[in-house]
Order: structure tokens, then C-alpha cells, then sequence
């Protein structure tokens, strides 16, 4: 086993999963064109095959020497974090606002931008530390009326407004109160 | 060419509106290039439908400015916050961010200022003297195989610098590859994992993805070291730097404009290939390339000089050839095609006013970087000063807004934030994801050019090597590729001794 650990084996694991997913899911497609010899499967395929000759480089270096970066690469991840001190409560937070986001562009279809947003950029702003009531209503609010007056006044950029009452009412009220302001001027 | 010129400057400069759409796409491509989230593709697509109700030649060159100064635009927020606003400005983010943590965000934002204004001016410059007969030479010697050989010569350059290991730079490299073939197949227009949702069918959008694995997965990263004590501000400095110092890099200046301007020649291309391969040219001409992605100024002037210098240069092939080499000048072929005109060689004898406007508009568009990059950067500095829990909330909004309005999908918001998820687990894991980025966008290109290049050389591997620019490109992506392995196995053997 060497330097493998179980996080290896995890990740080896599934780039190993994706490969097979897709290329299980290759032979939905799998139909000849006329005028190129490798036909619709040809390209992806050989992406996988490449994709499993350097996952088994990588098994290699990682049994050899670990996680380590190669010396003299760029760009390298800066990360630190290994060593730090993970309380459950700090894991369950940041496992929170990653998940938040997914929950918010879910709710757009139906809920609509309108009346999703001021609540999603409030609960960012909980999960990311701030315990003041004024300055959570405050900046939300903020960042609330920049988007509007861009978007919505400035751009009359189309932004979703959901499909369910009462969202979808919150949404053409807002319309309507730009429609009345866009006539105003 | 300097009546024409002179003629372009008059009627840009000699109409109140034709004024005002300048200012509007210099301040426009600035700010939205700027703002963390968003891009210039951003304001471009909303722009579009508006450029109906505008000359052909006020639409075109809205644009243009646009791409001119949000090339530049996308430079503060990678060095800033480490979210590059175009994947042209990726590389940038190699050490403009380093150099941000370190005190130095001055420094790298005032030489980006420069280097950009340099880059696009002499991009500018050789586009109008020489767009015909570039674009002569281009329709000669440049044709799916080259552009292939190309694309294999980027992918080997963005495989070498990110990821902690050659392995892990090209595993991302090739997931977004793999990544790239959902959608049709660019040969066949065969439905290619779709997993059953219709919306899957036109593929993976660029900008989502990009926000997704750039601004989001960044946004994570620093919500997750903040939750475990260990987030720093950046540190607020504007010294700009001085003269004698940009001087020093006068000759990765050069070599820059010259990658970027042949990147940006090729049809399909873009900014962002020149700027990666300028910073790997930086690297690989460099005696100090250990200090690379430790804030090594010349790593952000070689990307940014490239990616700017190719901005000028991508008008050739849309203009001459009515191919587009990017996200943004796609979108101006939109333009031509709304005021019932197609890019191409027609355009220079059906439309020579209209080129020249563009032309001009280009020129002054890259001179206004200077003398407005330089005011508006001692501003947008000040962002460094909002607390990071405030500044979040707007860049995931802003970046959700940027990817719904693209084609109005909120399948794109959720790939967004996918994206965001995976990113953020791939570079805790240290893949590369300008790598990945760098894969989706060439993945196609690359695949369409390869089955046709295939096809021109009917299958024949020899008569492929055998064209010389395609030959010189493949054994330049394999001396890459091989001296990056030779690298890591000697690195290996050094680790296994000690």
C-alpha cells in the first residue's frame, strides 16, 4: 500500500466511477456518422481512456510519495488546513453554507429571484459569522437594492419570477413598480 | 491605413451618441470586468438585444470596447480575490493573488493597468495595418489540423502549471474535457449525456461553469478557512510600480504580445489560450521559475500582456474569415447578423467605415485602459477593505444572476453552483481548476478540429506531422509534456533519496 491512505483510495475510487459512468452511458450514443470514422463515441472515449492511464499514474505517485506537491510546479494549492483543529460545529457550518447555495438555485423556478434573494443573502451572512441583527437586515437589504436597481431598473435584465403564490405576485408587483418608475423617467 | 485611421477617429469622436456608446462600453467592460461574479459576458448578453436599435457600426463596436477593457476588467478581481472575471485572466491569478496576500495588490493591479494597455495597443495597432494580409495568411497555412496541434500545445502548457502534481494537472485537464462532451457531438450533432434532461442537449454554458469553478468554489474555500480560523484579509496597499521595474520585464512584454497576437489570429482560440501560454512561455524562459505562483510580477505581466494583445488580434478571423474566437466576439457576429450583414472578407470593400470605427474605437478603447485603469484601480482597491461575510452574499448573487441571463435557464444556476461544489473539493484535493476550465472551453474546439482535421489528412498520421506548423505545435506540446514528466520523476527520485 505505501504511502496510499483511505482518502486515496476514496478519490481513486471516483474518477474510477465517473469513467465507468460515462462510459456505460456511451453506448446510448453509440451510432456511426458518415463522414467520420470514429463516429459520436470515438472523442469521449478516448478522453476516458486517458483520463484511466493518468489515475493510474496518479495511484502510482501517491503510493511513492503521498499527497506532497511536485517541486517546481505553479499554481499549486495554497492549503493549510490540514493541521487545523475541525470542531463538528464548524464542519456542520461551512457543510451549511455550502449546501445553501444548491438550496437557493433550486428554489428560483419556483419561488422566483425576487423573493428568494433577500433571504438568501440574510442567511449567507448568519452562516459566515454575523450575529448582528441591524447589520443582517441592513446588508441584505443593501445588497437587495444594488441588484434591483442594476438588474431590474438599470438593465431590465429578465430574472426568474417564479411559478408559485404568493412569490409569483411579489414578482409582478415588483415589475409593475418598475414599469411605473421606467415611465416616470 | 492612417487616413482611414484618422477617418475611423472622426466619425467615432464627431457624433454626441457614437461618444457616449464609447464611454458607455470603456466604463462598462471596466466595471463589469471588475466586479467579482460577473464578467463582460455578462453585460454583453444583456446589451444584445439592445444593439438592434443602433447602427451596425455603433453594435460592433460596443462590443468591441467591451472585450477591450473586460479583458483588462477581469485582471482586478483575480489578483484581488483570487476569482478571475474571464478565463483569460486565470493565469493572472497565479501570482497576482499571491502578491495580493502579500501587500503587493498595488504592484499587480498598476503593472495589469499597463501591461493591458500595452498589449491591446500594439494588438491594435498591428491589426490595422496588417488585418488583410494576416487574414491571408491565416486562410493559407491555418486549417482544423493546425488549430488542433494548437489546442494540444495549450492543454500541455495549462497541464504544466496548475494541480499539485503532472498527474493531477491532467486529470483536470481531462475532466474538462470529459465535461466538454456533454451536448452534441460537433461532427454528427449526436445527443451526447444528457442524462434525460432536454435542457443538457445544447451542453455545459461556458459562463456558468466558469463562474461556478472560479468565483464560487473560491468563495467556499475562503467561507471554509474563515470557519476554521484561519481567514486573513488581504492587505490594502496602492503602490503602483515603478517604472524602472516594469522596464526590467521589457522582454516578457514583447514575447507576450507576440503568443497572445498569434493566439489571437486563430480562429476559435481566444484570450484565453494566449494567456496561458505567455505565462507558460514566463515560466519556461524565466531563471527564477520557482518564485512562479509565489507573486512573481512577471507572471502577471506575461498573462496579461498576452490576453490583451490577443483581443486585437481575434478581430482578424471574425472580421476577415466571419469566424469568432470567443464567448464575447460569437456575440458580435450576433450583431452583424441583427443589422442583416455577415462578418467576412466582404466587409472590408461593402463596409469600410464600419471597420474603421471599430478599428479606432479598439485603439482608444486599450489607451483609455491606462489613464482610466489608473483612477478607477486606486477605487476598486477599496474592495480589499469589505469585511469578506458582507462582500460573499453579493459575489454569489452577482454570479447567479451571470449565469442565469446567458440563455435564461436555471439549470444553469444549479450547474453553477455544482460547479462551485466541485471546484471547491478538487482544489482542497489540489487539481488544477484552471485546467479544468481550460479543458471544457478547448474540449470542443479541439474535438471539432481534430475530425476534421482527420478528415483532410484522410486518416493518415504522416501526412498530418507532415504539415509544418502542425508538426512544430504537437512536437512543442510533446517537449512540454515531456519535460513536465521528466520533471516529476526526477522530483520523485530527489524525495525518495532524502
Amino acid at each position: 500500500m505505501g504511502n496510499l491512505s483511505k482518502v486515496h483510495i476514496l478519490e481513486a475510487s471516483v474518477w474510477l466511477t465517473i469513467a465507468i459512468v460515462f462510459f456505460v452511458f456511451s453506448f446510448e450514443f453509440n451510432q456511426g456518422i458518415e463522414i467520420y470514422k470514429f463516429g459520436a463515441t470515438g472523442w469521449p472515449r478516448a478522453v476516458l481512456f486517458l483520463l484511466v492511464i493518468v489515475l493510474i499514474g496518479n495511484i502510482f505517485h501517491q503510493r511513492s510519495h503521498g499527497s506532497g506537491a511536485q517541486e517546481g510546479r505553479v499554481g499549486v494549492t495554497d492549503d493549510d488546513l490540514d493541521n487545523v483543529d475541525k470542531s463538528l460545529s464548524s464542519i456542520l457550518n461551512i457543510t451549511a453554507f455550502i449546501l445553501l447555495p444548491i438550496l437557493y438555485a433550486w428554489s428560483l423556478k419556483p419561488v422566483g429571484f425576487y423573493a428568494a434573494t433577500p433571504v438568501f443573502a440574510a442567511l449567507v451572512i448568519v452562516l459566515l459569522g454575523e450575529r448582528r441583527i441591524k447589520w443582517i437586515i441592513g446588508i441584505s437589504a443593501l445588497i437587495y437594492a444594488i441588484l434591483i436597481g442594476l438588474f431590474m431598473i438599470a438593465l431590465n435584465a429578465p430574472l426568474p419570477q417564479g411559478t408559485v403564490s404568493p412569490f409569483y405576485d411579489f414578482s409582478a408587483f415588483m415589475l409593475r413598480m418598475n414599469t411605473q418608475l421606467q415611465h416616470m423617467f | 491605413m492612417i487616413e482611414n485611421f484618422l477617418a475611423g477617429t472622426s466619425t467615432l469622436f464627431g457624433d454626441p451618441f457614437t461618444i457616449a456608446i464609447f464611454v458607455f462600453g470603456v466604463l462598462g467592460g471596466m466595471l463589469f470586468g471588475a466586479i467579482p461574479g460577473v464578467s463582460m459576458l455578462t453585460l454583453a448578453a444583456i446589451l444584445l438585444p439592445f444593439t438592434a436599435g443602433l447602427d451596425a457600426a455603433q453594435g460592433v463596436m460596443l462590443f468591441a470596447v467591451i472585450y477591450c477593457t473586460g479583458t483588462y476588467g477581469g485582471a482586478i478581481t483575480a489578483i484581488l480575490f483570487n476569482i478571475p472575471g474571464a478565463p483569460e485572466n486565470a493565469p493572472t491569478a497565479f501570482d497576482g493573488y499571491p502578491m495580493t496576500r502579500k501587500g503587493m495588490a498595488g504592484k499587480a493591479v498598476g503593472a495589469a493597468v499597463l501591461c493591458s494597455a500595452i498589449g491591446g495597443t500594439a494588438s491594435a495597432l498591428v491589426m490595422m495595418a496588417a488585418t488583410e494580409p494576416l487574414a491571408q495568411w491565416a486562410i493559407r497555412n491555418i486549417g482544423p489540423p493546425e488549430i488542433f496541434a494548437l489546442v494540444f500545445f495549450g492543454l500541455a502548457v495549462a497541464s504544466s502549471v496548475g494541480g499539485n502534481t503532472i498527474w493531477k494537472g491532467w486529470l483536470s485537464v481531462l475532466f474538462g474535457l470529459l465535461v466538454a462532451t456533454i451536448g452534441q457531438d460537433p461532427v454528427g450533432g449526436i445527443n451526447r449525456y444528457n442524462f434525460g434532461l432536454s435542457d443538457l442537449a445544447a451542453g455545459i454554458a461556458f459562463v456558468p461553469a466558469i463562474l461556478g469553478f472560479f468565483a464560487v468554489s473560491e468563495i467556499f474555500v475562503q467561507a471554509e478557512r474563515r470557519a476554521f480560523g484561519k481567514h486573513t484579509a488581504p492587505k490594502f496597499n496602492v503602490d503602483f510600480p515603478t517604472i524602472a521595474e516594469l522596464w526590467r520585464y521589457k522582454i516578457a512584454v514583447l514575447r507576450s504580445v507576440i503568443v497572445g497576437f498569434f493566439c489571437g489570429i486563430l480562429p476559435g482560440i481566444g484570450a484565453t489560450l494566449a494567456a496561458f501560454m505567455g505565462y507558460g512561455e514566463a515560466v519556461r524562459w524565466s531563471k527564477d521559475k520557482k518564485s512562479f505562483g509565489q507573486g512573481n510580477l512577471e507572471g502577471v505581466i506575461s498573462s496579461e500582456t498576452a490576453n490583451n494583445a490577443a483581443t486585437g488580434a481575434a478581430m482578424i478571423p471574425l472580421l476577415a474569415l466571419g469566424l469568432p474566437g470567443g464567448a464575447l466576439t460569437a456575440m458580435m457576429v450576433a450583431v452583424f447578423q441583427m443589422h442583416d450583414m455577415e462578418p467576412g472578407p466582404l466587409v472590408f470593400y461593402n463596409s469600410p467605415d464600419l471597420i474603421w470605427v471599430v478599428f479606432a474605437a479598439m485603439f482608444y478603447a486599450n489607451v483609455s485602459i491606462l489613464f482610466i485603469g489608473l483612477i478607477e484601480t486606486k477605487t476598486i482597491l477599496h474592495l480589499l477593505k469589505i469585511p469578506f461575510h458582507f462582500l460573499a452574499p453579493m459575489i454569489l448573487l452577482l454570479a447567479s444572476i451571470g449565469s442565469y441571463i446567458g440563455r435564461g435557464l436555471v439549470l444553469d444556476v444549479i450547474v453553477m453552483f455544482s460547479a462551485g461544489i466541485i471546484g471547491f473539493v478538487l482544489r482542497r484535493s489540489g487539481y488544477s481548476i484552471p485546467g479544468i476550465v481550460l479543458g471544457i472551453i478547448l474540449g470542443k474546439i479541439g474535438e471539432q478540429n481534430f475530425a476534421q482535421g482527420m478528415q483532410m489528412v484522410h486518416y493518415d498520421l504522416i501526412a498530418y506531422l507532415s504539415r509544418p506548423i502542425c508538426f512544430i505545435l504537437i512536437a512543442a506540446g510533446a517537449i512540454t509534456l515531456g519535460t513536465s514528466v521528466y520533471k516529476a520523476l526526477k522530483s520523485n527520485q530527489a524525495v525518495a533519496k532524502s
